[in-house]
C-alpha cells in the first residue's frame, strides 16, 4: 500500500514537471516576442513620445555640433579665429591681448574688448551653419507640409551672463490651411559662464597695462568658481587660462609686460 | 737678494659672443607679427604700416589714452588710439564723464561701474536701473546694499497672491523690472503662513549669487534660511529670517556637511552643487563644497586662497648661490587645487611669504618679487649693503673685488642674495658680470744668499686651497659664473674656472 502510494505521488509529480516545462517555454517565449517588439518599434515609439516641434529646438540642434569646436577653438587662442601677435604655446597660438617688445615697460593693450572679439569672430564662423540650419528648418516646415516664406536674414552672437546667444534675424513666415505662424527671428540659447571669463580677462588686461602684472589669487578671492593659472615663461611671456570650476569652461590668452632681461639686459640694449 | 713674483690669476670661462650693433627703433604701427604700436627696429614694421624714428609714448595714433565702448560701457585705459578705433570704441587721452563710476545697486547686490554699465547689468538681471552716482567708492557701494531692508513682498500675478523675497526699493519700485508694487514685510519669509500666499516650504535647497551658504527654497523659488536638516519642519524656521549667525554650526566650514548649509568662504567652503567628489546632503542637490587643499606637494595642508613659496630646484636660495637654470614657484590652493605660478626667469624674481595671524589660526601669503641684486657690487659699505628697503644682498667681509683692490677703506664684498641667472651661452654682457670676479695675488718668494730654497714672505695665504674657494664663490655669487651645478644637480663639464700661475718679475 505504502509501496503504491509513493508511485503515485512520483507520476504526479512528474506531470506537474512536464506542466511547469511548457509553461516556462510559453513564458520565454512570449517575453522574447516582446524583446523583439521593443526592439523594432522602440525609435517609432520613441518618436511619437518626444516633445513637439519647435523651430527653436530644431535649430539647437543643428547648431550645437558647430558651437562646440568653433568656441574651443576661440578660447584656446586668446579670443581669434586665426590669431596675428601671438606666442606659440605647446603648439597652439595664443594671442596677445596686451604686449610690449620692451623690458622694464608696461604693456600696450592689443585688444581691449575681449568679449567683442570673441562674439565677432564666433558670429562670423557661424555664419555659414545658421544659414544652413535656417534652410533646413525650411525644408523641414515644408516636409510637414507647411508653406514657407523668408527665413533669410543675419546672426549675431552674444555672451550675456550664464549664457551665449545666437540670436538670427530671419523673418519666417509659416503656414498650413488656417494656421499660421509668423517668427522675427529666432534665439538659440546656450549655458556657457564665458561672459565672466572674458570681462574677467579684460580686467588682467587693465592690470597688465597698468602695473605689468596682477595678482591672481585677488580675483580668486572675490570669484569662488574662478581658477586662474599663469605660466610665467622664460621671454617674460604670461600664458593666463581662466577656468570656471563649475562648468570648466577655459579662456587663454597671452600678455607680455613689465618683463626683466636676463642679467642686466645689456645685449638686448645692443641687439 | 732675488724675488720671485708670482702672480695668481682665476679667469673665468665663459662663451664669447661678438657684438652686434644698435639698430635703430621706430614706432610702429603694426609689426610683422601683427602687433599693434611696437618700438622696434624698422625692418619689423609691417609693409602697410606707418613707422616714426619716436617713441611710440609719443606718436600720436599710438598714443596711450582711455578706450570706451558705448555699448557696454566698459573702459579700457593704456589703449592706443589706432587700437580703439580698429575696435569700434571712443578714444580719448583722458577719462570721459561716461567712464565716471557710481554705485550700481543689483537688487541685494550692488556693483561700482559707470551708468552705461548700470542699465547693461539691470537689463540682464530684469530690475529696472538703480544707479548712485553720488557714492564714489566701492565701500560704500557695498555698504549701501547691506544696509537695505529684506523680506518678503507680496504681490498679485495672474489672480494669484504671490511673493518675492526681495528688497524694500525693489517691492516699491516694482517687481521683476515690471511696475507691479507690492506689500513689502521686512525680515520676514515668503514661505510664512502669516502672508497667505501660495508660497510655502519644501526639502529643496539651492545656492544663491553671491552668498557662501546653502539656502533653503520654498513653492515659488525663493530662498529662505540657511539649509539646515533638523529645521526643516519648524514653522518659524519657516516663517522669519534668521541671520546666518543664528544658524547651525555657525563660525565653521561644514565642508562637505550632509545636514548644515552654513558655508564660510573665508574658512575654505562655499555652496556647490552635491557631485560624486563631494558627500550627499540629507535634503536637496546643494552642499558645502570644501575648497582647502588636504595635502600638496610640500605635504601640508592649505586653506583655499592661501599661497605659499616653493623652490624645489637642486641647490639653496638666500646665501648667494643658487643653481644654474633654477627658479623660485608661488604655490596657491584654490578650490582644493594646487596651482602653481613661476616666478620670472632668470631668477630676476625671488618668491617672499609671511603669514597672518588669525583668530582661526594662521593664514600664508606669498608673492612673487623683484629680485634687487642689480647694484649689490657697487656698494662699499656693510649697511648700504645690507639696507633690504633698498636691495636683496649680503656683505662678505675680508674678500675684496679686484676693483676694490687698492681702496684701504674697503673691507668686504657685496653679493647678491640670490644671484641672477644669465644666458651664459649667448651675449657678451655674462662675460661682463662674471669679469667682476677676475682676482690676481701677488706673491713673494724670498731666496737667500747661501740657502737656495724660495721662501714665500707675503701673500701667501693665496696659494692655500682656502683663498681659491673663496675666490670661486664670489664668482657663483655674481650670476651664473665659476663651479656650479644646474637644477637638477648635474655639475658642468668644465670647471668653471682657471688658475693660471705666471712669473710676473724678477730681481736681484
Amino acid at each position: 500500500m505504502g509501496r503504491k502510494d509513493y508511485k503515485d505521488m512520483r507520476t504526479f509529480s512528474l506531470m506537474v514537471n512536464k506542466r511547469g516545462q511548457l509553461t516556462l517555454i510559453l513564458i520565454v517565449g512570449i517575453a522574447l516576442v516582446a524583446v523583439l517588439l521593443v526592439f523594432f518599434l522602440y525609435p517609432r515609439i520613441k518618436t511619437t513620445t518626444t516633445s513637439a516641434f519647435t523651430p527653436t529646438g530644431f535649430l539647437e540642434s543643428c547648431l550645437e555640433p558647430a558651437i562646440t569646436p568653433a568656441l574651443d577653438i576661440v578660447t584656446k587662442q586668446g579670443g581669434s579665429m586665426r590669431p596675428e601677435g601671438f606666442f606659440l604655446y605647446g603648439g597652439e597660438k595664443v594671442q596677445y591681448l596686451c604686449y610690449t617688445s620692451d623690458y622694464y615697460k608696461t604693456c600696450v593693450v592689443q585688444q581691449p574688448f575681449v568679449k567683442n572679439q570673441v562674439e565677432q569672430e564666433l558670429t562670423v564662423v557661424m555664419q555659414g551653419k545658421t544659414r544652413e540650419c535656417m534652410g533646413k528648418l525650411k525644408e523641414e516646415y515644408e516636409s510637414r507640409g507647411y508653406q514657407v516664406s523668408g527665413g533669410t536674414g543675419s546672426s549675431q552672437v552674444a555672451f550675456i551672463p550664464g549664457s551665449m546667444n545666437i540670436e538670427m534675424s530671419a523673418p519666417l513666415s509659416v503656414s498650413k490651411g488656417e494656421e499660421k505662424q509668423n517668427f522675427k527671428g529666432f534665439t538659440v540659447k546656450r549655458t556657457s559662464e564665458l561672459y565672466d571669463l572674458l570681462l574677467l580677462s579684460s580686467s588682467i588686461v587693465e592690470y597688465e597695462s597698468t602695473l605689468g602684472d596682477s595678482e591672481v589669487t585677488l580675483f580668486m578671492q572675490y570669484y569662488p568658481d574662478l581658477k586662474i593659472e599663469k605660466m610665467k615663461l622664460s621671454d617674460g611671456t604670461k600664458i593666463y587660462t581662466l577656468t570656471n570650476v563649475v562648468t570648466n569652461e577655459r579662456f587663454r590668452f597671452a600678455s607680455r609686460s613689465l618683463s626683466w632681461p636676463p642679467g642686466y639686459g645689456v645685449d638686448n640694449a645692443l641687439l | 737678494m732675488r724675488y720671485f713674483n708670482w702672480c695668481l690669476m682665476i679667469v673665468l670661462i665663459v662663451a664669447g659672443v661678438s657684438l652686434v650693433g644698435a639698430a635703430a627703433t621706430v614706432c610702429c604701427e603694426k609689426t610683422t607679427s601683427g602687433l599693434f604700436c611696437q618700438d622696434v627696429p624698422a625692418e619689423q614694421c609691417a609693409s602697410d604700416s606707418r613707422s616714426v624714428p619716436s617713441a611710440c609714448s609719443s606718436v600720436s595714433y599710438c598714443k596711450p589714452g582711455v578706450c570706451y565702448d558705448s555699448n557696454e560701457g566698459a573702459c579700457v585705459s593704456n589703449t592706443p588710439e589706432i587700437v580703439c578705433n580698429a575696435n569700434n570704441g571712443i578714444w580719448s587721452a583722458t577719462s570721459p564723464p561716461q567712464c565716471s563710476l557710481g554705485c550700481c545697486i543689483l537688487g541685494d547686490q550692488a556693483a561700482f561701474v559707470s551708468l552705461v554699465r548700470c542699465k547693461k547689468l539691470s537689463g540682464f538681471l530684469g530690475l529696472q536701473t538703480n544707479f548712485k552716482k553720488t557714492i564714489d567708492n566701492e565701500v560704500s557701494c557695498i555698504l549701501e546694499v547691506q544696509q537695505q531692508d529684506k523680506g518678503a513682498c507680496v504681490y498679485e500675478f495672474e489672480f494669484a497672491k504671490t511673493c518675492k523675497f526681495t528688497t524694500r526699493e525693489e517691492c516699491s519700485l516694482g517687481v521683476n523690472g515690471t511696475d507691479t508694487k507690492g506689500s513689502f514685510f521686512k525680515n520676514k519669509l515668503c514661505s510664512a503662513e502669516e502672508l497667505g500666499t501660495r508660497c510655502g516650504p519644501t526639502k529643496n535647497t539651492i545656492c544663491v549669487p553671491g552668498k557662501d551658504q546653502v539656502y533653503f527654497v520654498d513653492t515659488c523659488g525663493n530662498p529662505a534660511n540657511v539649509y539646515d536638516s533638523s529645521k526643516q519642519t519648524d514653522k518659524d524656521y519657516w516663517t522669519n529670517v534668521k541671520d546666518v549667525a543664528e544658524s547651525c554650526n555657525a563660525g565653521k566650514a561644514n565642508g562637505n556637511s550632509p545636514t548644515c548649509g552654513n558655508c564660510n568662504y573665508l574658512l575654505g567652503s562655499v555652496c556647490r552643487a552635491a557631485t560624486s567628489e563631494t558627500a550627499r546632503p540629507s535634503m536637496g542637490a546643494t552642499i558645502c563644497a570644501d575648497l582647502n587643499c588636504k595635502t600638496t606637494q610640500n605635504g601640508k595642508a592649505y586653506k583655499h586662497g592661501e599661497s605659499w613659496c616653493v623652490f624645489n630646484d637642486e641647490g639653496d636660495t638666500g646665501n648667494g648661490i643658487n643653481s644654474v637654470g633654477s627658479r623660485f614657484y608661488k604655490h596657491i590652493c584654490v578650490n582644493g587645487d594646487e596651482v602653481l605660478e613661476q616666478c620670472a626667469d632668470f631668477r630676476q624674481e625671488e618668491c617672499i611669504e609671511d603669514e597672518i595671524s588669525t583668530t582661526l589660526g594662521t593664514f600664508s601669503q606669498a608673492a612673487c618679487r623683484v629680485n634687487r641684486w642689480q647694484d649689490c657690487t657697487g656698494q662699499i659699505d656693510k649697511l648700504d649693503c645690507e639696507n633690504r628697503d633698498r636691495r636683496d644682498c649680503f656683505w662678505k667681509e675680508g674678500v675684496k673685488l679686484a676693483q676694490y683692490e687698492q681702496n684701504e677703506t674697503v673691507t668686504g664684498t657685496c653679493l647678491p642674495l640670490n644671484p641672477p641667472g644669465l644666458k651664459f651661452w649667448e651675449g657678451a654682457e655674462t662675460q661682463g658680470i662674471c669679469a667682476q670676479g677676475n682676482n690676481g695675488c701677488v706673491v713673494t718668494y724670498e731666496k737667500g744668499l747661501l740657502n737656495k730654497e724660495e721662501k714665500c714672505i707675503d701673500n701667501c695665504e693665496c696659494l692655500l686651497p682656502l683663498w681659491e674657494k673663496e675666490k670661486s664663490e664670489i664668482c657663483r655669487a655674481l650670476g651664473d659664473c665659476g663651479p656650479n651645478i644646474n637644477w637638477i644637480g648635474q655639475r658642468g663639464y668644465k670647471p668653471g674656472y682657471n688658475v693660471s700661475i705666471t712669473k710676473v718679475k724678477s730681481e736681484d
